[in-house]
């Protein structure tokens, strides 16, 4: 299945998803030594998104947050790409500050057609993702 | 965008790969938010604790900043020249200075000056109304937006150093007069007489409506316009609970001489009356009614100005802080030497307080000192940002600064209904 959306960082990479429900920030949401989530009393905490096509409804504050990415970028613990729904400053700036493929606007909630543990193509060069595995 | 000839030599690498780097992003995140162009801002503070390998990326053959650019390098509770005395752990200590001292190198050579306050407005750097600036540190974007009538947006630490080395910002948010128009309306119930508000009601208040208000910009109405810039700083607590860093305060803010011109002569979208009850909802977020046995009390955040330290003085003259107590004021560096000449950290030190340049909002990386169990504060940051950062592991009492600095001498606070 595909999704065409708006390129916001131009790249490639492939994965598998983590959807998280809510907004998300890298600082507080999240450790830069594991990668993993750390939302308290969130399905997903301690789940990793490490490496993973990491897709959010949007971003919130947190003005430190690009510092947060960077380290967690060079622990390779960051994602490998960020989709979401509508993009606001920080997300955009975190995922241009560690140069990870970024989209937004595929129309339907993105955070509903992909789900966790979907094997996830992202090409942000074309502006198209592709689900080549759903759970 | 449209970008200047200057703007496209920096883009193409002329001026070296920090400037290159720096200013593609500017164009990039101009973009997406849909900016026509780039402005050349008045000033910028940028965020310390950078990541190194960050920080040498961006100023790659950069020989100084584009525009006239402050720091202030201890922009968590750690000081580089007080720690000890502070009772932080010494391995994080040793670590955390030889970070320091990298990092102070590299801002000497670009030519950023080190205010050592989070209050640059009140060391050198005073932007003035109408300006287009790039700052960073949220409570100061509300200061800024709201007192002085410059024009910050709630730039992160990388667009924002971006902005200081390149000396341009986006022209976009904030910098644009009919995004600042209030558009949340807050009226202070007839129940309160406003010239009876103190500090800590007034940051109750931007505690409160923060967390309402959204990416509204804010009009509170019916403040008293002689508040002085210490009745109103504790405001910054608008931005801790919430996403706004734009407030209006009528009779105060330069933009706002009446309420229709703070609204840009259009309706509000939402209007709240704040009166007791809301005050007191958002205190007892931090207040529960008791006594409390205090190990450590926070003062200074934002920074104390020479007015809190003439206060503090007053308060420990004569008087010693517990010996099971620790007394904590974050204060700049100009302030102190003031104070100094004045004599008041003679006796504040004297009485067992220590004075740092730091921040006493405490970010994650500035643990407190071992036993720490208590900690009293009058400000709506400290407790937000300790009660978060520390995950539950210390409980913050709230109260108003003569009832924190007793505490210190007394290692008792009591907190009424």
């Amino acid at each position: 299945m595909q999704l065409k959306g708006r390129i916001l960082n131009k790249g490639y990479a492939e994965g598998k998803a983590v959807v998280l429900d809510r907004a998300f920030s890298f600082i507080g949401d999240f450790d830069t030594s594991t990668g993993e989530l750390t939302i308290d009393g969130h399905p997903l905490f301690g789940v990793t998104i490490a490496n993973c096509i990491f897709v959010i409804p949007t971003g919130k504050g947190g003005t430190i947050a690009p510092f947060m990415a960077y380290e967690a970028k060079k622990n390779s613990k960051a994602p490998a790409a960020i989709l979401c729904n509508e993009v606001e400053p920080l997300t955009a700036e975190c995922a241009m500050t560690i140069d990870i493929p970024l989209m937004d606007a595929f129309g339907d909630d993105v955070t509903k057609v992909i789900k966790t543990g979907d094997f996830v193509k992202v090409n942000a060069n074309t502006g198209v993702v592709e689900i080549v595995n759903a759970v | 965008m449209l970008l200047t000839r200057q703007e496209e030599d920096m883009a193409s690498g002329k001026y070296g790969p920090g400037m290159e780097k720096s200013i593609k992003m500017l164009i990039k995140f101009g973009d997406i938010f849909k900016a026509d162009k780039l402005v050349e801002i008045a000033s910028a503070h940028i965020m310390p604790k950078e990541p190194i390998e960050l920080l040498l990326e961006f100023t790659e053959g950069v020989e100084s900043t584009q525009v006239f650019t402050t720091t202030h390098p201890l922009m968590s509770a750690f000081d580089a020249n007080k720690w000890q005395k502070q009772g932080i752990d010494e391995e994080f200590g040793v670590k955390e200075e030889a970070l320091y001292k990298q990092r102070s190198a590299i801002y000497k050579r670009l030519g950023i000056y080190e205010t050592y306050t989070c209050l640059p407005m009140l060391a050198g750097n005073l932007p003035l109304k109408g300006q287009l600036i790039s700052w960073i540190g949220t409570g100061n974007q509300v200061l800024v937006n709201s007192l002085l009538g410059a024009r910050t947006n709630r730039d992160g630490t990388v667009v924002n150093l971006c902005a200081a080395i390149t000396g341009r910002a986006p022209n976009l948010g904030l910098f644009l007069d009919e995004n600042r128009y209030g558009q949340f309306l807050v009226n202070i119930s007839s129940e309160i007489n406003p010239h009876e508000l103190s500090p800590i009601d007034v940051a109750a208040i931007g505690y409160y409506v923060g967390s309402r208000a959204g990416n509204y910009p804010v009009v509170i109405d019916g403040l008293p316009s002689n508040f002085s810039f210490d009745d109103i700083k504790g405001l910054v607590s608008l931005s801790t609970s919430g996403s706004t860093c734009m407030c209006h305060i009528v009779g105060i803010t330069p933009e706002a001489p009446d309420l229709k011109t703070a609204l840009g002569g259009k309706k509000p979208k939402e209007t709240m009356t704040i009166g007791k009850a809301e005050i007191q909802e958002a205190k007892a977020m931090y207040q529960k009614v008791g006594t409390f046995k205090v190990d450590m009390v926070i003062i200074g955040c934002p920074h104390c100005t020479i007015d809190d330290a003439k206060k503090i003085a007053s308060l420990l003259a004569g008087k010693k802080v517990g010996i099971n107590q620790r007394l904590w004021l974050g204060m700049g560096a100009q302030t102190y030497t003031l104070a100094k000449i004045m004599g008041y950290t003679d006796i504040i030190e004297r009485a067992g307080g220590v004075v740092a340049n730091a921040c006493m909002a405490t970010t994650p990386d500035s643990p407190l000192p071992k036993g720490v169990k208590v900690v009293a504060s009058n400000s709506f940051k400290t407790a937000h940002y300790v009660t978060g950062l520390q995950k539950g592991k210390v409980q913050v009492v709230l109260g108003s600064l003569d009832d924190c600095i007793n505490a210190a001498i007394s290692g008792k606070m009591e907190v009424k209904n």
